[in-house]
């Protein structure tokens, strides 16, 4: 690549922005206090303890509904464009057998871990995104070392596609469910609980759950589009 | 404490190394180590959960799309610059002598054939590091180290056009060039300091504007336009080379000529 | 300090898609931009001798600020979706165009214009 006055042109400019940008942050003061009303008062209007689950699942709960549909939009855009370009054979990435056997290990414990974090999120980081990000990494992981064919046969594609659609209209009719009772939307009505307990938070383990389904069906048919493709680049 | 300065005065650093790779295998690698870098820092900035989730995102998913996305399976990869005659873009299609030696060379060995264009500086880079299988596009022998060449399958001269008219000291006039040539500046080619070393096939494109005669020195020694292979593929070598080679010998080679360069 | 880091990871990944002329590494480098800001987000609830804020029962201890993590989880889910998603227009545009050069297909682009009708 021959430098050119382009590049100093936005070398130049990026450095201004960045300094402009730590100025102005250096010199306002920056000792504010946390959100009271984000620590303190989670535990006791919520039950969960799990303060950062508490802000996306209960206080900013539309906030994680239109991200989900985002995400949905991004699975539908991916497969629709990768769609008309699958090859029919893929044949298997890594033929040895310690990855296969690596894999069959890892798998269950990938979607155990998936599913512990799902359940967990209320007292525990985790919570529904990483839980089924971490279970399609590990599908991921074995229709690379088993082949993509053998993977589809098992976990059809219908399969998945009715699980990320399932999982979506229910946490829908979930947050309008109070509409109808005389709470507002996006309410909980699910009792609190102990704070601590597995069983506790109300209706966001309930909402854990549903996300991580949502996210491992959407995940890995996004995978599966680029196994599937050819790879042009 | 010193250990997150560390950390985090790291971040950049591998970030600017990753992103000024050449291969694209090694920037999405690097970036990948970035991302784990960044779940500990979240980490040590006492966000669990976003650690977590941009380690199993940004570390699992990100690379793993990016790498499904530049592999390249069952396929010879040719890297070429474009060439009259022998590497030309007609719309959707690919037309040439070349080209079709190579098409016909990847469906005997029962690959997909996967053409790039790039600049013709970069064919010898993109060959010898592997990301491609095969170069092509006009390309005359040459001291190239780390890769493989063909025998030549054309024969080809080397002219030099430009620098001064005699005696004057002034440039040659400027001539439309017919876009062949992505890393050549356009202002460049006949400027009165810049000489430019054309193989034939570009420089019957190019005279088709006015070159003054004066301003062209024709090499004497003959050469070949040829075909590089990745210097560790000596199986592709010897297998194109035995190709061409039989193309040579049933009289192909000279109809694919006639037909292609006529 | 982990701000001005997440500053300067935006400008490297801002100057990097300038530069670079590979839609792949250009790719790279918005996903680069995007974690500058994550990290710039997660650096501002950050305070010095805090905790994370997981508790039972909180105390008079300082607690890190959950509400940007909590924004930011979603910003990492979103980033990926829509990073595959570019990712599927470059590998298509590389189809098209053969070339993952930039200019390259800019100039190809061009050419489909000029030569009317779309590309």
């Amino acid at each position: 690549m021959r430098p050119r006055p382009f590049h100093l042109l936005a070398i130049v400019c990026t450095v201004c922005v960045v300094l402009v940008v730590l100025l102005a942050f250096h010199s306002v003061d920056p000792e504010t206090a946390p959100h009271a009303t984000y620590v303190e008062r989670p535990v006791a209007e919520t039950g969960a303890t799990n303060r950062v689950a508490s802000v996306y699942l209960n206080y900013r709960l539309y906030d994680s509904l239109l991200e989900l549909l985002v995400f949905f939009v991004a699975v539908l855009g991916v497969r629709f464009y990768l769609g008309a370009r699958e090859r029919p054979d893929v044949p298997p990435l890594a033929e040895s057998e310690v990855v296969r056997t690596s894999a069959a290990l890892l798998f269950p414990l990938a979607v155990l871990l998936g599913v512990y974090l799902a359940a967990l999120g209320q007292i525990s980081p985790g919570g529904g995104f990483g839980a089924g990000v971490i279970a399609a990494s590990g599908l991921l992981l074995t229709s690379i070392a088993l082949g993509i064919d053998a993977i589809d046969r098992r976990i059809r594609r219908n399969a998945m596609e009715r699980i990320e659609r399932g999982a979506l209209l229910v946490l829908l009719l979930l947050m309008l469910l109070p509409l109808p009772l005389g709470r507002p939307a996006f309410a909980d009505l699910l009792p609190k609980g102990a704070p601590g307990a597995v069983l506790s938070g109300g209706s966001i383990p309930l909402y854990n759950v549903l996300i991580a389904l949502k996210v491992v069906a959407g995940a890995w048919l996004i995978l599966r589009s680029f196994v599937r493709h050819r790879g042009e680049i | 404490m010193i250990a997150r300065t560390a950390l985090l005065a790291l971040l950049p650093i591998v970030a600017a190394i990753a992103l000024t790779q050449r291969r694209r295998l090694t920037a999405i690698i690097g970036m990948g180590l970035f991302s784990f870098l960044l779940a500990v820092s979240y980490l040590l900035l006492h966000a669990p959960d976003v650690a977590l989730t941009e380690a199993t995102i940004g570390l699992g998913l990100i690379t793993a799309i990016y790498v499904l996305a530049i592999r390249r399976t069952g396929r010879l990869t040719v890297v070429a610059d474009e060439a009259p005659g022998l590497f030309v873009r007609e719309g959707d299609r690919i037309v040439g002598l070349e080209h079709e030696i190579l098409a016909r060379f990847a469906r005997h060995l029962g690959l997909d054939l996967s053409v790039q264009f790039v600049p013709h500086r970069d064919v010898a880079d993109l060959v010898r590091s592997g990301e491609a299988d095969v170069g092509a596009g006009g390309w005359v022998l040459g001291e190239e180290a780390g890769v493989f060449a063909t025998r030549p399958h054309l024969d080809t001269a080397l002219f030099t056009v430009g620098g001064t008219k005699e005696g004057t000291g002034e440039g040659v006039p400027r001539v439309r060039y017919e876009g062949y040539f992505a890393d050549l500046d356009p202002k460049s080619l006949y400027t009165a300091e810049t000489p430019v070393t054309l193989d034939l096939a570009r420089f019957l494109a190019v005279q088709r504007s006015d070159v003054p005669d004066d301003s062209v020195t024709r090499h004497p020694q003959p050469r070949g336009y040829a075909f590089v292979v990745n210097g560790r593929r000596r199986d592709l070598h010897s297998a194109l080379d035995a190709y061409i080679e039989r193309l040579r010998e049933d009289g192909e080679l000279d109809r694919l000529a006639g037909r292609f360069l006529a | 300090m982990a701000f001005s880091v997440g500053v300067v990871l935006f400008g490297i990944g801002l100057v990097a898609i300038a530069i670079r002329r590979d839609l792949v590494i250009k790719l790279l480098a918005l996903g680069l931009t995007n974690a500058g800001s994550i990290l710039c987000l997660v650096a501002v609830g950050d305070r010095p001798d805090a905790r994370v804020p997981i508790c039972a029962v909180c105390r008079d201890a300082i607690y890190a600020d959950p509400l940007p993590q909590a924004l930011v989880l979603s910003a990492i889910v979103i980033n990926f979706a829509i990073l595959a998603l570019a990712l599927v227009f470059v590998m298509r545009l590389v189809e098209r165009y053969r070339s993952t050069d930039s200019r390259h297909i800019e100039d190809l682009v061009q050419r489909d214009l000029d030569e009317g009708g779309g590309p």
